[in-house]
């Protein structure tokens, strides 16, 4: 190196030394007015997906029109695992007071974090384990799953339903089975085939088992997987119908073979969570949703869905709310030929969190 | 039924072979220079982040592929120069291409998550489409399927039937006699690098223009890994590179198929054949006799210092 | 290995003084973060806050000092894992394997024996993640020893097979029945989690990576063993014809690299995560590699380019939430950091691989 490139070389060794210094001297800028409440959010996937992650950033997006002074830390992409709690600190350093870790693999991070900072607040989407600061909420699911099976069991042509999901997590596999039933009971012919890809996000994968599913003559598709995009594309692509998850605004990529799909809408929820925190009226509890709830909206329907079906979801919709009708109603048996529920019983939405088995009627793997 | 099983099947690994293809024929070519490029995953990202966000600027998959080509070759010139020019080693600058497209094609990437595409539409082909069975199988994909098998025969005869390729091949088995001889064993290398990255940009474009025609962020999820794999599986030949991305392809697909037909089978253990066979076939090749990589894959060339 | 400099190209070189290759190694980092504020710039992000961010964040507070120090701990270990093989130019691109079945070994020994106290159970399972790991990595050992299958590649794919072989034992048989069918195994009991000190996330396994670096130069430089191994690096067939067994020493220093990142899997499954899960580590074998090479195998460069990657992967979080870029941005810098030192290092290093 000569003698231009030592000066070079020196030169970066000045800026680098100056940035240290800064670094050590904290010059990080001034700090502007104190909002009320800091939230962070922590994604495990792009705001961008239609799909899981975009539900929840919608939903603290909305908290944060609803409640002008409160400040959001919002940080996509993060793995689940050693990441997750460093992120979390961070957040809590730069202030945060209500941590919303929205992905099921944070839980254990989570609990550890909150059990070091006490006075923080954490609620945390479909997990199963509290903590005196970590509250849990999700909706029930399957009520609307349910639903969705009787709009795909009275559009079906081919009386062969699909369902790609990522893991055979005791939620979904619920969600399956009531999809299923639900489908059953307007057309009992109808069998539904399940694959799991083995993880929240793999487009490829995704487009690998739908399309094995929709060789296998289906022509109704759901999705179980963070972004439903890559699935209901490829139903679309075939002609066949469609049935979305997570986000209310999927129906776009599938015009014609859109049936319709379950949308959270997070936004007054994540308002209240805020209010309560600044109020100091939060308290743990594990929040389960249902069809009554505001954050569980069912999505509009598409073109192909026939009316009386449309009406018959609607009735149905009634039902559960009232409690007159329950998705797991006995006899129940599972595709091993197990008996799981008996007449006149019924498997207790609480419960769900135990649930590894397939109905009969579901072609698939559980475990 | 049965037919229909297989029918599935095999269009699944075709499926999931083709850019897993494109990329083991760029990866063979460079490694037949004697360059071992870790960094096709990288090279794989940005062939599919250039080719996603160029179709939906422009609206044409087509004018995406080719992007995403180039942006493939001339991402593979960054390895050209630290392996070529800088003499540095390859398998850290792999690696090191490796971060840089990952991180790279997050950044070009995000404005792009959640757009839409129409991509690569399905061509079908007057007559033969229409054979039953058969015809749905084979002939109702996109373009790119239909040249991947073409392709690789090209990238066959230009190894190994051209005055081109067998310059190639010498500078990777001994680039010292390749230069004594009078060929310039750096632009080879170059070229080949070059051909390989439009390849692997191909690949790349594949994935996020036809198979799943979105963006997301690593959505290689390791294909580019696999493809180097599926290069020693296939003992450095294009043309068995086409059984290999099948077997590779369909490992994939199978497990997903087997699971759409509610057959019993562990993803996990039917995955890990492709590379236990792999191994298995080098160390009983390798027993029989040395060689079976290019003799100076890895090893740099030194000129005349 | 001392400096070979350049021959004739310029008034000024470098002579071999100490203080000058940490200097040199500033100087392309300096380079790396130039480029990196290039990017910035073109991407609207002010680079100067950004770096001061990144700076502050890690070096500015005991907590993030310490979270350096936990990503440094699995980076040391994984790179002494490829350090060791190099000494006789074997090169394990294993890491991620060996580290993956340690980590499955470890599990085991933590799971089965549960009942077991702590002063007990944490040896046991250490030991299981060393013997693992080195098992692991001397199947390529073998192979290459046999002459059958250059280490590279088998080392290569052994890795996928061994992240297969976890997630089989995660998705099956070790599920834990109390997580929703989630695929995790069941939480570690206190006797079987390494502790940390003074309520960072700093844990023993730190032990572990200081004692890796220490033996590593210990017994590199002043034992009869190092002086053989750096024979065979030197001129492995005159030091055959001195009798030096050298598919021994490609078996035992394949089976002590993959013992540590066997060590490095361990303490990552019992300190950090608590549980054994698929997504265990983002890649830490690989930038092992990457780290060993920036050093050249030298155990304090090994310590310099833990830090400064730990520092930069670290520093993902905060360009996320303060500047609004995907967190996957830092790993640009990473690359560049790597390419201006790889982009050096060709020139110094001449002939091997």
């Amino acid at each position: 190196m000569d003698k231009k490139g030592s000066s070079i070389v020196l030169g970066f060794l000045v800026i680098l030394f100056s940035l240290i210094m800064a670094a050590v001297f904290n010059l990080t800028g001034v700090a502007s007015a104190q909002p009320k409440l800091k939230v962070g959010i922590l994604h495990i996937g792009s705001i961008a997906d239609a799909g899981y992650n975009q539900a929840h950033a919608e939903g603290v997006q909305a908290m944060k029109k609803n409640l002008p002074n409160v400040e959001l830390i919002e940080i996509e992409n993060i793995p689940e695992g050693a990441d997750a709690e460093r992120v979390m600190e961070n957040m809590i350093r730069q202030g945060a007071k209500l941590i919303i870790p929205a992905s099921f693999g944070y839980l254990d991070p989570a609990l550890r974090v909150a059990k070091k900072y006490p006075d923080i607040k954490f609620e945390h989407p479909g997990g199963y384990k509290l903590a005196s600061n970590l509250g849990t909420y999700w909706a029930s699911t399957p009520e609307a799953f349910y639903l969705m099976g009787i709009a795909a069991g009275k559009t079906t042509k081919t009386n062969k339903l699909g369902y790609v999901v990522a893991l055979p997590i005791s939620f979904f596999l619920a969600n399956v089975n009531a999809f299923h039933l639900g489908a059953q009971s307007v057309n009992p012919k109808v069998e539904t085939r399940v694959v799991f890809t083995g993880t929240f996000l793999d487009p490829g994968k995704e487009a690998t088992a739908a399309n094995a599913l929709l060789d296998q003559g289906i022509d109704v598709l759901g999705v179980i997987v963070d972004s439903p995009i890559t699935v209901v594309q490829a139903a679309e692509k075939r002609a066949a119908f469609s049935v979305g998850y997570h986000y209310i605004g999927v129906q776009k990529f599938a015009p014609k073979g859109w049936i319709s799909g379950i949308a959270f809408t997070w936004g007054e929820l994540y308002t209240r969570f805020a209010k309560q925190v600044m109020e100091g009226t939060w308290k743990s509890e594990a929040l389960l949703g249902n069809l009554a709830s505001d954050y569980l909206t069912i999505a509009p329907f598409g073109p192909a869905v026939p009316a009386d079906a449309i009406k018959l979801v609607n009735v149905k919709k009634q039902e559960f709310i009232s409690g007159k009708l329950n998705v797991f109603q006995g006899p129940i048996k599972d595709n091993k030929g197990v008996e799981r529920v008996k007449a006149g019983e019924a498997f207790p939405i609480a419960a769900i969190g135990k649930m590894d088995w397939l109905v009969e009627g579901v072609i698939g793997q559980a475990k | 039924m049965v037919g229909s099983s297989l029918g599935g099947f095999l269009s699944g690994s075709i499926l999931a072979g083709t850019p897993l293809l494109y990329a083991t024929l760029g990866e063979v070519i460079s490694e037949r220079a004697g360059m071992i490029n870790l960094g096709l995953e990288g090279v794989m990202l940005m062939g599919a982040v250039v080719g996603f966000s160029t179709t939906v600027n422009t609206g044409n998959a087509v004018l995406g592929v080719f992007a995403a080509a180039l942006a493939g070759a001339l991402f593979n010139m960054v390895f050209g120069f630290l392996v070529i020019g800088r003499r540095a080693n390859q398998l850290a600058s792999g690696l090191a291409l490796m971060f840089c497209g990952v991180g790279l094609s997050a950044l070009l990437g995000a404005p792009y998550i959640g757009s839409q595409i129409k991509g690569l539409n399905e061509i079908r082909i007057p007559f033969l489409s229409d054979i039953p069975a058969i015809g749905t199988i084979l002939f109702h994909y996109d373009i790119l399927v239909y040249l991947v098998v073409p392709m690789a025969i090209l990238v066959w005869w230009a190894l190994f039937h051209t005055r081109w390729g067998l310059s190639l091949r010498a500078v990777g088995e001994n680039p010292a006699a390749a230069f004594a001889a009078g060929k310039n064993p750096y632009l080879l290398q170059y070229q080949a690098l070059f051909i390989a990255g439009l390849l692997g940009g191909i690949a790349g474009a594949d994935l996020s223009l036809a198979v799943a025609r979105t963006w997301a962020e690593w959505m290689t999820a390791g294909r580019g890994f696999v493809a180097v794999a599926l290069v020693i599986f296939s003992k450095w030949h294009p043309l068995r590179a086409i059984a290999g991305a099948l077997l590779f392809g369909g490992a994939i697909a199978l497990q997903l198929q087997m699971q759409a037909r509610g057959l019993p089978v562990s993803p996990f253990l039917l995955d890990m054949l492709p590379y236990l066979l792999s191994l298995g076939v080098l160390a009983a090749w390798g027993g029989v006799r040395r060689h079976a990589a290019p003799a100076s894959l890895g090893r740099v060339f030194q000129g005349t210092e | 290995m001392g400096l070979t400099d350049q021959r004739a190209t310029g008034a000024f070189y470098f002579r071999r003084e100490w203080w000058v290759r940490p200097i040199r190694f500033i100087g392309l980092f300096g380079l790396a973060f130039l480029v990196f504020a290039m990017v910035l710039l073109a991407f609207g992000k002010s680079p100067v806050k950004a770096y001061v961010d990144i700076f502050s964040s890690t070096l500015g507070s005991t907590y993030g000092f310490s979270e350096i120090l936990v990503k440094m701990i699995p980076l040391t270990l994984t790179a002494v894992a490829v350090a060791v093989p190099s000494r006789i130019w074997l090169i394990n691109v294993g890491g991620e394997g060996q580290l993956y079945i340690g980590a499955l070994f470890a599990t085991w020994g933590a799971l089965t024996f549960n009942t077991l106290p702590a002063w007990l159970l944490l040896p046991f399972i250490s030991v299981l993640g060393f013997l693992g790991g080195g098992l692991w990595a001397s199947i390529s050992g073998i192979l290459r020893a046999k002459g059958w299958v250059s280490e590279t590649i088998s080392t290569l794919l052994l890795n996928y097979v061994a992240i297969l072989l976890v997630n089989f034992f995660v998705f099956g048989p070790w599920k834990d029945p109390e997580s929703a069918n989630y695929p995790q195994t069941a939480e570690f009991v206190n006797a079987a989690t390494l502790p940390a000190v003074g309520g960072t996330r700093v844990h023993l396994g730190f032990v572990f990576a200081i004692a890796a670096l220490i033996l590593f130069y210990f017994f590199l430089s002043r034992t009869r063993w190092g002086l053989e191994m750096r024979a065979i690096g030197g001129n492995p067939e005159a030091a055959r014809r001195n009798g030096i067994p050298i598919s021994g020493y490609i078996i035992l220093l394949m089976f002590i690299g993959g013992g540590l990142a066997g060590l490095a899997g361990m303490s990552e499954v019992s300190a950090i995560q608590g549980r054994l899960r698929p997504s265990l580590s983002p890649g830490y074998g690989f930038i092992g590699f990457l780290i060993s090479w920036m050093a050249g195998g030298n155990p304090l460069g090994i310590v310099a380019a833990a830090f400064l990657l730990a520092i930069v992967t670290a520093s993902g979080d905060i360009l996320q939430m303060t500047h609004g870029l995907p967190g996957s941005a830092v790993n640009i810098l990473n690359a560049l950091i790597l390419f201006v030192v790889l982009s050096r290092q060709g020139r110094k290093r001449g002939v091997k691989w």
